[in-house]
């Protein structure tokens, strides 16, 4: 799997005035993880939203090496995985029901889908609560079901959105330790957070970006240097005034 | 197919744990089927199953009773006779009896005058109770008319020197009229018209379940995830349709059972089944696929819970309510029947009656069935086209 390059992307909701994304550029070497850092409303989740493919009309290109991302995306539709900063599964399924369903939809079937399910639930440690209900589980269960079900497929693009929101120090602990494997096995991974201190454990590389422009990407080594830390270069670079 | 049947089984998952949605989709029609054909069950039956009494006031009490015998019967029975005018008046104000035949003094005497049309004939009144349906009244006012006439026929005849006896004359002695209604019984009864109607009803609410579940998944992100998946729309809205599909049909079975088991259970009628059930499936078939069409147009346009439980709970209590659902479109003006056929709801009713009360064929039932389909295309079509409209598949910004 190639870089994944984001040439000048654009965007514009619909109805909406500013642009939620303008001329960002970005480049995310494969088997790394890439920190996404932006205040409220800065473009994070658009950004991951038109990677995913949720949103369309941007303007600019996004490629895989040489290959456009929707031809990648027809070729192999589920090589690319989506951890949304939501718990976007079915609270009144259980958790074995979700993993079945969604493994279903992506058209797994039979012993892989059995196995699939047991190596997503092993590696997100829930293994346990697969018969509980998924309204039903703690908010650090509900985001390591949420991981689950975005490795179903073991995608080798995976866009983590927040994917620590509103968990306990333990949980975010154990998050962070799978997604550093993950990369460890080859994937790229693009993870958004408000967490500073998170994107300076696991991240390779880093963008920041603010009204829907990039105001530094690069190595996170790099970035930082000169700096008191990744905290005070957000801050500098965004100014101190309360966002949405 | 593996990814279709992924998204029917979660579909069943979800609605079998949706306690309020089932009880929608089979508590409510069944309700309503036993309920109201019960409740209406005199007024299908017409005014033979109404006793409405009746009484005669004439200064004769003989001719009285006479008048009394010859009125009785087809639903009019005879009262207490009031004790003065104003006693007839103030009962029949309350209903007691809904009638009064009051009787002048000469009656007997303008009984005699020649049927040339030159002279008076004799004069009657009548109270009448304001709640009596109409067509009771006017029931009321042909016999009266068919008494005197056989009155006035014998005293006629007894001038002419001919032996005659009035109560021979009575117009129900006249012939004997055997009524027979092409195909099936005519009008429906009460439940011939309240299992069909309430089932359709309960068809239509698949709009609740199918939109509220669809509007989770988009507040929730989890369609948004479908749709990263690479899970075509089309798709995601056809894994509705086979599971409400099914709940449609279990609908029919439980409704046709409740017409056969719980309405004579409660005392009235049985619903009498049809000779086609090939027929009757075609009929429930393409009722289900214009209700799930609703509900999908209704899930995709709605941005909200609230919003879809307006569009489509009002949307079907004015279907219904023009549709001959809530009233049978027999006791509609003609204006409204005409206007009644705009409504889905009446043509999946006229498709069922069509199979149900009229036995009828294939033929009976093609109109019906093409409107459904046709609107179950357009309907589908049309939410397509609002979710094509939309660039932003989620609501994340």
């Amino acid at each position: 799997m190639g870089t994944l390059n984001v040439e000048a992307l654009s965007f514009r909701y619909p109805g909406g005035g500013d642009a939620a994304l303008e001329d960002v550029t970005l480049a995310i070497p494969a088997g790394r993880i890439f920190g996404l850092l932006g205040p409220n409303g800065a473009g994070k989740t658009t950004l991951i939203s038109i990677l995913a493919g949720q949103l369309r009309g941007a303007t600019g290109s996004i490629s895989v090496g040489d290959e456009p991302l929707e031809a990648l995306r027809r070729r192999q539709p589920h090589n690319l995985g989506l951890v949304p900063q939501e718990f976007a599964f079915y609270p009144m399924l259980t958790c074995a029901e979700n993993l079945r369903f969604f493994g279903g939809v992506q058209g797994l079937g039979g012993t892989r889908l059995k196995e699939r399910i047991a190596a997503a639930a092993a590696f997100a440690r829930i293994e346990n609560v697969l018969r509980r209900r998924a309204g039903r589980l703690s908010g650090g269960l509900k985001r390591r079901l949420n991981l689950a079900i975005g490795l179903l497929t073991e995608p080798e693009i995976l866009l983590l959105d927040e994917p620590t929101v509103g968990v306990d120090p333990q949980s975010r602990a154990f998050l962070l330790e799978s997604i550093r494997a993950l990369a460890g096995a080859g994937r790229t991974i693009v993870y958004t957070s408000h967490y500073m201190e998170e994107v300076e454990a696991i991240c390779d590389r880093v963008a920041i970006i603010d009204h829907g422009r990039v105001l530094v990407s690069g190595a996170l080594s790099e970035v930082i240097r000169g700096g008191a830390g990744l905290q005070e270069l957000f801050m500098q670079l965004t100014h101190s005034s309360l966002r949405d | 197919m593996r990814r279709l049947l992924a998204l029917w089984e979660k579909e069943y998952l979800a609605l079998s744990r949706d306690v309020q949605g089932l009880a929608v989709l089979f508590l409510m029609p069944a309700a309503f089927i036993v309920v109201m054909s019960l409740a209406l069950s005199d007024v299908f039956k017409g005014g033979a199953a109404r006793q409405t009494g009746f009484a005669v006031m004439a200064a004769d009490p003989k001719l009285a009773e006479r008048l009394a015998q010859g009125l009785s019967g087809d639903g009019f029975r005879a009262a207490t006779v009031p004790a003065d005018e104003a006693a007839a008046r103030e009962g029949v104000r309350h209903g007691t009896p809904s009638l009064v035949l009051v009787v002048p003094r000469d009656f007997e005497r303008a009984l005699a005058a020649p049927l040339d049309g030159k002279s008076t004939p004799p004069e009657l009144a009548v109270l009448a109770d304001p709640a009596l349906p109409p067509p009771q009244l006017l029931a009321f006012q042909q016999r009266v008319l068919g008494v005197v006439l056989g009155l006035r026929v014998s005293a006629m005849m007894r001038r002419a020197g001919i032996p005659a006896n009035a109560d021979a004359l009575d117009l129900k002695h006249a012939a004997t009229l055997k009524v027979e209604t092409i195909g099936g019984t005519g009008r429906p009864s009460s439940v011939q018209q309240n299992v069909p109607a309430w089932l359709i009803f309960g068809m239509f609410f698949v709009v609740m379940p199918i939109s509220a579940l669809f509007i989770v998944e988009r507040r929730e992100g989890t369609l948004a995830r479908l749709v990263s998946q690479q899970v075509p729309f089309s798709m995601l809205l056809f894994g509705k349709v086979g599971p409400y599909f099914v709940i449609n049909l279990a609908q029919a079975a439980l409704m046709l059972l409740a017409g056969r088991t719980l309405v004579p259970w409660f005392g009235g009628e049985t619903l009498a089944l049809p000779a086609r059930w090939d027929l009757l499936a075609a009929v429930t078939a393409s009722t289900s696929l214009a209700a799930i069409g609703w509900g999908l147009l209704v899930a995709v346009s709605s941005r909200t819970l609230e919003q879809a439980t307006v569009i489509g709970g009002v949307g079907n209590i004015l279907a219904a309510a023009v549709g001959g659902i809530m009233v049978p479109r027999f006791v509609m003006p003609d204006s409204m029947q005409k206007f009644s056929e705009a409504s889905p709801m009446a043509w999946a009713l006229d498709g069922f009656h069509a199979v149900i009360l009229r036995q009828g064929g294939a033929g009976d039932i093609a109109a019906p069935c093409a409107k459904l389909l046709a609107l179950a295309a357009a309907l589908f079509a049309v939410a397509l086209w609002v979710h094509h409209r939309r660039r932003v598949l989620t609501s994340v910004q």
